[in-house]
């Protein structure tokens, strides 16, 4: 019934797109039985990533995938980066923001992509 | 209170104010004249917004009032203080408002919505989710998504939105006074933050502090600052915005 798999969306680096984002991250939490808090989490912490993305990125396009779990939502936001270090530092207030809108946040790098991997669990409705 | 006590009272209070700029004195103002806000609050009740949050609009209309108001110039605060306080009603109407063309169907829809989510958050001791709204307004979920987003449409303007910073405290915050000032030594670990944080009115630093350093949900903030949850995201996104656009050296809350 629920459906599975991953959805991916791409927009060029700028910041007038990363509502599409927000929004995207919102239609789809949203019919994956969230609550409206959690939706409004998710689409925080999506912008914050994505203008975190923005930021740090040689000007390539983000891409936003979303992968639905049992239980929950798997966020990846990926870019090319200049430079060597993953995109956000872990005392960053930007960390500190994403780890309170989300259950797990990490941010790796792989070649020359910064990723930033966001999971949020359904926790307050207790329905499937 | 009895008008024509209130109103000598209120301008000895004033001169008083101007005079030693006690904090208490302008407390004291806006309690007195706390009736006047919510006559006028009153009057944007049916747009669907809490009515204590309208109030709580008003009161910061009531103290930029307060804080202007020249006593020579010779007519009642009351008089003054009305298009002000009426001036911040309409500005959070503009500002989460339908500054994107929204059709009235979508507007009528999403002003339903919001008391049908006030009243199932109540129920259910948390926020709902979209297909516990379309059950309880006996519309579909994809209608409930498509007037949610519309009634987000606020967030994508939240950009233009207050200049100047002369937000103060509202009264109820300050009856709260007391407390610790705690969010502010946390907040302050990020030193390239503070002097941003500084810039915030005391109840938006709170409720930074509250979501994102002690984890509690929108709408257990929403009970404590004594707001409506629809209120408390609003102000979240604005402080982000406002911290984001601020690192990047250009912000004004």
């Amino acid at each position: 019934m629920t459906p599975s798999g991953v959805i991916t969306v791409r927009i060029p680096a700028e910041a007038g797109h990363v509502p599409l984002l927000r929004t995207a991250v919102a239609g789809v939490a949203a019919r994956q039985e969230f609550t409206l808090e959690e939706v409004d989490d998710l689409r925080m912490g999506v912008e914050e990533a994505a203008v975190i993305l923005l930021r740090r990125g040689a000007g390539e396009p983000i891409e936003l995938h979303l992968e639905i779990t049992g239980d929950g939502l798997d966020i990846r936001l990926e870019t090319a980066v200049d430079g060597e270090e993953p995109a956000i530092d872990t005392a960053s207030f930007s960390w500190t923001i994403l780890s309170a809108l989300v259950d797990e946040v990490a941010s790796t790098r792989e070649g020359s992509h910064a990723r930033i991997t966001l999971a949020k669990r359904r926790m307050q409705s207790t329905r499937p | 209170m009895t008008t024509k006590y209130s109103r000598d009272d209120t301008k000895l209070l004033f001169a008083k104010l101007r005079e030693t700029e006690d904090p208490e004195l302008r407390e004291e103002l806006a309690r007195l004249h706390l009736p006047l806000v919510e006559y006028l609050a009153k009057r944007f009740k049916d747009r669907g917004e809490p009515l204590d949050d309208l109030i709580q609009v008003g009161s910061v209309g009531l103290l930029k009032a307060i804080d202007r108001f020249d006593l020579d110039r010779g007519v009642e605060f009351s008089t003054y203080a009305t298009p002000t306080i009426v001036g911040e009603l309409k500005r959070y109407f503009r500002d989460k408002g339908w500054a994107v063309r929204v059709p009235r169907r979508l507007q009528e829809l999403s002003l339903r919505l919001n008391k049908v989510v006030s009243q199932l958050t109540q129920d259910l001791g948390r926020s709902p989710t979209v297909s516990e709204i379309a059950q309880a307004a006996e519309v579909s979920e994809e209608e409930v998504l498509e007037a949610l987003e519309s009634g987000q449409a606020y967030s994508t303007t939240s950009l233009d939105a207050p200049a100047g910073n002369d937000d103060e405290d509202t009264p109820q915050r300050l009856e709260r006074m007391g407390e610790d000032d705690i969010a502010l030594d946390n907040l302050e670990y990020f030193a390239s933050l503070a002097p941003l944080i500084e810039q915030l009115p005391e109840r938006e630093r709170e409720i930074l502090y509250l979501r994102f350093f002690k984890g509690m949900t929108q709408s257990k903030i929403a009970e404590h600052v004594g707001i409506s949850q629809m209120h408390v995201s609003r102000l979240l996104s604005r402080i982000l915005e406002f911290l984001r656009s601020g690192m990047e050296g250009d912000a004004e809350y």
